[in-house]
This record gives structure tokens, C-alpha cells and sequence, in this order.
């Protein structure tokens, strides 16, 4: 699949990917296409070239409000999104739709909000509320779709580490549900903590693509993506820890490990 | 973001205001002289400034909604002008006159003279420039600000209009198909793009007070002012023109 905004301008150039039932993370430098490449994935554009499915369903022969019942996509600006006068009213937006009654549509949206943890703003004007709130609204907003497939554009932008923790909670209870989370993200810890799967953008091609694990292994790769690998996958690589470290906890127990070997192998002389 | 087509020509090299004096001559003058023939001498004029500009066809938009418009007047006059008298020809028992004809192609003349000059300006001139020498001769920043941002708020409402657009399609909104839905789709989104734009406004406003916009005191400009060599000349001659036209009609 190819795309271009002007013709001849490729933006995409001759992608093929397949995503499944592992959340994924979509990196990559300012301009690589990633925000293009989720638009395509919703529908909102269509390809140059080749097609699109989503769960046999070509993009290009469905208007977006159709396609909208089995993707959804929180944007990067909330106040994009955010039109409607009340809290509530505005998560109920997207169920009313998908053709729920007001009951059930209501349900659905003060479920999302208790996912958000933003039950108690239901009267509230989403104009009123902080960025972080805003982001966390247009968040339950989709959530209350209860789509298949869910996208999020920067999802920890403007947040405190309490709404990342949120967001990350999220993630995963969406993902034991069996849903595929889709990001384009640039907090590095963030994807090391939360994604599975990591597919690495650069100049419309994909550059890698594979377990997040593997991904931050090729550090020479990333660095010509202009793109760093997490922190504490740097600290453990410097400190020459062979093995590629994701995470905290897994630092502290390769830690422990080694520090018993250590201890073990000191008994024995 | 503008109309404003950046090519190298004669009529690009002129400075904004002597543009301005312009658009009031080709007002003025084909109505004022006492001559059919004014009316067509001065379309000429405009025509060809905009072919020397090398903008015409970007006119022509404009100018065919402008020619549907005044379609209707050549029909009208020529059916029903007070002073029809000499009939060309007969459709059923409705008459074709020559004089309500004539006055209709010479109002639009006249009219589509006004529009070319106004796109010889529009298509010709970045809108800040225009702006720019208009504070130069003196107009208020302030009123220079609003003006120029009349010029920057509309494409920026089309952008924000797209997106706001694209978020409440993800959201299950159906926009695309036939006019009554399109319609329908329409009115929820005025409210997000009016709101953001106030607020877009407003942290403008501050933006620009905290870079001492309301400084008092002597300002100076970012860009060297754009000179050229015969403004003085054309502007004097634009005025004479008028004078000579005024008179003519006086003696006639």
C-alpha cells in the first residue's frame, strides 16, 4: 500500500503489514508518516495505491462512520475532538452513533468515564477541565465505543505520572480483553513497559518491525531513525548488562540474579 | 495561505498602494466618462494587466461567477430596459430590445472591470504586504492587525473545520453521501470551530502583548519597504486621468 497527498509525493512508500492481536507501538521521527499511516487505518484516507482490510473490510468501499463501529481513534489534540457541553453527553456521542438507545448509550459512556477515572466530571463542561482531563475525556470518549480495535495518537501527552499509570491500566485491561491498542508514541519507557509488538517508521518505509524487545536490541538502527531506545535499556547496556533490558523490574532482577551467582560462586572458592 | 499567485512580472513589481489608487480610477473612471467606449477601454486595461501578471486564469473563477450574474442582467435589460424602443427580434410575443442591451453590456463592462482590478491587487499581492505599506502611510497597527488576520483566520477556520470534521466521522458521524446528510452534519461541527477559534483568538491577543504589540513608541519593520520606481508617476497619472474624466463629463 502506497499514499501520497500530492502525486508523486509518496508519503508511504509500498508498506505491507499485517497487525494482530499484540499491542503495538508505531515510532518513528517527526514526518515519518505515522499520523498518516493511522489515518489510513481509520479510513480517513485511502491508499494511492494497494488496499487496506480491517477484518475483511476494504477501507476504500466504507464511509468512515461505518468503519468507525470496529476502529476507533483518540486524536492527539482533544479539543479537536471535544464539541459537546457536558462530560457525558460528549462520551455518549460516539455509542448514540453506533445506534445504542440513550440507556444504553449512557451506560456505556459512564463505564468508559469510571475507566478514565473522570465518574465524578459527568456534568461537568469538557471545556472546563485541564489538558490532561481533556486528553483522558477524549479518550473515554472512544473507549465507550467498545471497538475491536483501538488507536491512540500520544496518549501521554500532557500527563502527570498518576494519568500515565491510567493510561497504562488501561492498556492493559483493554488488552486481557482481546483488543488490539495501537500507538504512535514517543515515550520510549512507555512502549518498553506496555507494547508487545514495535514497528519502527522512517521516511514512509517501514525500518523494523518486530517484539519490542528485539526493536530496542538494534540501537545502531534506531539512532539513524533518530531515535534513542529507553533509558534504562541504556543504563544496562552501559553498565554492559549483555542482554537487552526493558524495564525496571527487569534490571532490578537481573540484578538480583547476578548478585546471587555472585554470592554462590564466591562460596564455592 | 491567500489567493496571492508569487510569479516575477511587471505588475507584481508594483507597490501595493498604486494598486489601490488602481482599483479607485477603474471605479471611477468607466462611470463617470460620458462614453460607452470608456467602459470597454478600461476592461481592456485591466485584461491585460492581468495577462502581463500572468494571473488571468486564476481570475477566471471569479470572473465566471461574476459573468453568470451579469448574464441575468443582459437578459433582463434587454427584455425589459424603460428605454427598449428598437426590437432585434421576437421570442413569442416577448420582444428583444437593442437599447436595454446595450445598457446591460455596458454595466457589465463596468463591473467585471471592478473585479479584474481587485483581482489584479488580490492575485498580485501578499496580503501582509498590502497591510504593511497600508501602516507605513499611517492606518493604526491595531486596525492593520485585524485585517491581516481576516486574511489568515479563514484558511486556518478551513483547516480546523477539516479536522474537527475528521474526529466526529471517527466518532460514527456520517458525513459523506447524499446533500441532506452532508447538511445535517454540518451544524454540530459550527460550534468547535467558532469556540476554537475565539480561543485561538485569545491566546493570540496575549501572545502578541507579550511581545509588545501595545508598546508605545516608534515601530520599525521586519521587511525593507517595496519601491517602485515610477509609483510616484503612475499614481500621479491614475489621478490625472480621473480629473480629465470628471471635466469631460462636466463639458459634455
Amino acid at each position: 500500500m502506497s499514499f501520497a497527498y500530492e502525486a508523486g509525493r509518496d508519503i508511504l512508500k509500498q508498506l505491507s503489514l499485517e497487525f494482530d492481536h499484540r499491542s503495538t507501538a508505531l515510532i518513528g521521527q517527526n514526518g515519518a508518516g505515522k499520523t498518516t499511516l493511522v489515518k489510513l487505518l481509520k479510513g480517513l484516507l485511502r491508499p494511492s495505491t494497494g488496499d487496506i482490510f480491517i477484518r475483511g473490510i476494504n477501507t476504500k468501499e466504507v464511509t468512515v462512520a461505518q468503519l468507525s463501529r470496529h476502529v476507533g481513534l483518540v486524536f492527539q489534540n482533544p479539543n479537536d475532538q471535544i464539541f459537546k457541553r457536558t462530560v457525558l453527553d460528549e462520551v455518549m456521542f460516539g455509542p448514540l452513533n453506533l445506534k445504542q438507545d440513550r440507556h444504553a448509550a449512557r451506560e456505556s459512556a459512564v463505564l468508559a468515564l469510571q475507566r478514565v477515572g473522570l465518574a465524578d466530571k459527568l456534568e461537568a463542561n469538557p471545556h472546563d477541565l485541564g489538558l490532561s482531563e481533556k486528553k483522558l475525556v477524549s479518550i473515554a470518549s472512544i473507549l465507550a465505543m467498545n471497538t475491536d480495535i483501538l488507536i491512540l495518537d500520544e496518549p501521554t501527552i500532557a500527563q502527570d505520572f498518576a494519568g500515565k499509570e491510567r493510561i497504562k491500566e488501561i492498556i492493559q485491561s483493554l488488552k486481557a480483553e482481546g483488543k488490539l491498542v495501537l500507538t504512535i508514541i514517543h515515550d520510549m519507557d512507555f512502549v518498553a513497559e506496555n507494547f508487545e509488538r514495535t514497528v519502527v517508521l522512517n521516511q514512509g518505509r517501514v525500518l523494523l518491525d518486530g517484539s519490542t524487545r528485539e526493536v530496542f536490541s538494534h540501537k545502531e538502527l534506531l539512532r539513524q531513525a533518530c531515535l534513542d531506545t529507553p533509558y534504562i535499556t541504556q543504563l544496562a547496556e552501559r553498565l554492559g548488562i549483555p542482554q537487552t533490558i526493558l524495564t525496571a523490574r527487569e534490571f532490578i532482577e537481573w540484578q538480583q540474579k547476578n548478585s546471587e551467582r555472585r554470592e554462590t560462586n564466591a562460596q564455592h572458592m | 495561505m491567500s489567493l496571492y499567485v508569487n510569479r516575477h512580472s511587471l505588475v507584481h513589481s508594483v507597490d501595493p498602494i498604486t494598486k489601490l489608487y488602481y482599483i479607485g480610477a477603474a471605479i471611477v473612471v468607466p462611470f463617470i466618462a460620458p462614453s460607452f467606449h470608456a467602459a470597454w477601454v478600461c476592461l481592456l486595461l485591466s485584461v491585460s494587466l492581468l495577462l502581463i501578471a500572468r494571473v488571468f486564469h486564476r481570475a477566471m473563477p471569479i470572473l465566471g461567477f461574476v459573468a453568470f450574474v451579469l448574464a441575468t442582467v443582459i437578459v433582463i435589460q434587454s427584455l425589459f430596459h424603460p428605454g427598449n424602443a428598437t426590437a432585434w427580434f421576437h421570442i413569442g410575443s416577448i420582444g428583444v430590445y437593442q437599447e436595454g442591451f446595450w445598457y446591460a453590456l455596458g454595466i457589465c463592462f463596468r463591473a467585471t472591470n471592478i473585479v479584474c482590478a481587485f483581482s489584479i491587487l488580490v492575485l498580485t499581492t501578499k496580503p501582509s504586504d498590502l497591510v504593511e505599506a497600508l501602516v507605513r502611510k499611517g492606518l493604526s497597527p491595531r486596525i492593520g492587525y485585524v485585517l491581516s488576520s481576516v486574511f489568515q483566520i479563514i484558511p486556518q477556520m478551513v483547516a480546523t473545520m477539516g479536522t474537527i470534521t475528521d474526529a466526529q466521522r471517527s466518532r460514527g458521524m456520517e458525513t459523506e453521501g447524499n446533500l441532506l446528510v452532508r447538511i445535517r452534519a454540518f451544524f454540530p461541527l459550527l460550534g468547535p470551530v467558532v469556540l476554537s477559534s475565539l480561543l485561538n483568538t485569545k491566546e493570540r491577543a496575549l501572545a502578541l502583548q507579550v511581545r509588545g504589540f501595545n508598546a508605545t513608541g516608534e515601530k520599525t519593520f521586519l521587511h525593507e519597504q517595496q519601491t517602485y520606481q515610477y509609483s510616484a508617476v503612475l499614481q500621479w497619472g491614475l489621478i490625472g486621468v480621473v480629473i480629465i474624466v470628471v471635466i469631460w463629463r462636466i463639458l459634455s
